[in-house]
């Protein structure tokens, strides 16, 4: 067995399921090699790692916590909870309302709105501007009298 | 209090049910948070919202499993949820820092708590070993995590997953190959350095 390998089945090596043959073969490897038995070392110490890690327990508090979390959730009445889905969707709809809007006002402006001849040209838009833009129907006649005088 | 009960009581927003699911399934799900994660208190923090979520999707627990399966399959997916979150808050981050980055010629930097020489190793055997975890694909990844850390047998694996035994024991085989061969990578350069 050379490191390549060895390297390949360490988990087989580490788990016992190589065949006799091979698991000789490794170990003769591991004699000679202190590349392959450093590695070995290396993987042999995860199981401390992984040990430690299924030793380490929550806080003593944490169910404390979780509880205070939960009164607080039901004191709220009236709160809506929300799924995730419902949430994912929110900004979904925010969007698609904000582009029908814009479509929406690019439409109107481009085909609702008349013409700058058109106003001119009809009588009750002239009306309406006069009115609107407080233009009085004397202002004319005012000017006329002026240059009378 | 029976699981029926427990049930019905959750369904009713009985405090006492609720007490009573927090002492009973509290250590379950932070600790298969956390073995997700990698970060106790971050475990604790999403534990919070991974009971409110059971709390709320009660009404659709079908009962086709037991409460504890269930309860399994709700913490998974919120902590691999949060995983993701995390991984693409990293990627900000890093853009971040590297858009930021400033020459920092003569800034003593911070000293570092001490460690000793074992301490340090540990911590970067936990770091390798999460990393080589973190980049399984994310089937196998929840299945050697539930084998591995949470003991469960391949036929409860099979119910959490919703998958069949032959499913979960290929996952878990092709896990720990990807993981041998993530190791020997970071173990190789870990020697060099």
């Amino acid at each position: 067995m050379d490191c390549t390998q060895f390297k390949t089945s360490i988990t087989a090596f580490r788990e016992d399921t190589l065949s006799g043959d091979q698991r000789r073969s490794a170990e003769r490897h591991l004699a000679a090699c202190p590349a392959c038995s450093g590695l070995l070392a290396q993987f042999n110490s995860l199981d401390a790692v992984i040990a430690e890690q299924k030793a380490a327990s929550p806080n003593t508090f944490a169910a404390t916590r979780i509880l205070q979390r939960i009164e607080n959730e039901f004191e709220r009445p009236g709160k809506i909870h929300s799924h995730g889905w419902v949430r994912m969707l929110q900004p979904v709809a925010i969007a698609i309302a904000l582009l029908c809007g814009i479509l929406i006002g690019s439409y109107t402006a481009t085909k609702g709105t008349p013409g700058t001849d058109q106003l001119v040209t009809s009588p009750g838009n002239i009306e309406f501007l006069r009115s609107n833009l407080f233009i009085s129907d004397f202002a004319d006649e005012d000017k006329i009298l002026v240059l009378n005088k | 209090m029976t699981e029926p009960e427990l049930i019905e009581g959750i369904l009713r927003r009985d405090r006492n049910a609720f007490q009573y699911l927090v002492n009973r399934y509290e250590k379950q799900v932070i600790k298969t948070a956390f073995y997700f994660i990698g970060n106790m208190e971050d475990a604790e923090d999403l534990s919070q919202e991974i009971f409110l979520d059971i709390i709320y999707s009660m009404g659709s627990f079908k009962r086709s499993s037991t409460l504890s399966t269930w309860i399994y399959r709700i913490t998974v997916n919120k902590s691999l949820n949060m995983v993701k979150k995390q991984q693409r808050r990293g990627i900000m981050v890093r853009l971040e820092s590297y858009f930021r980055s400033v020459p920092d010629h003569g800034v003593a930097k911070e000293a570092e708590p001490s460690h000793t020489g074992n301490e340090v190793e540990k911590k970067e055997m936990n770091e390798m070993l999460h990393a080589a975890i973190s980049r399984l694909p994310e089937n196998q990844r929840i299945a050697f995590v539930l084998c591995k850390f949470e003991e469960q047998t391949y036929r409860q694996i099979a119910d959490i997953m919703k998958i069949g035994l032959p499913a979960v024991e290929s996952l878990i085989h092709r896990a720990k190959l990807n993981l041998q061969k993530h190791l020997v990578y970071q173990f190789s350069e870990y020697q060099k350095t």
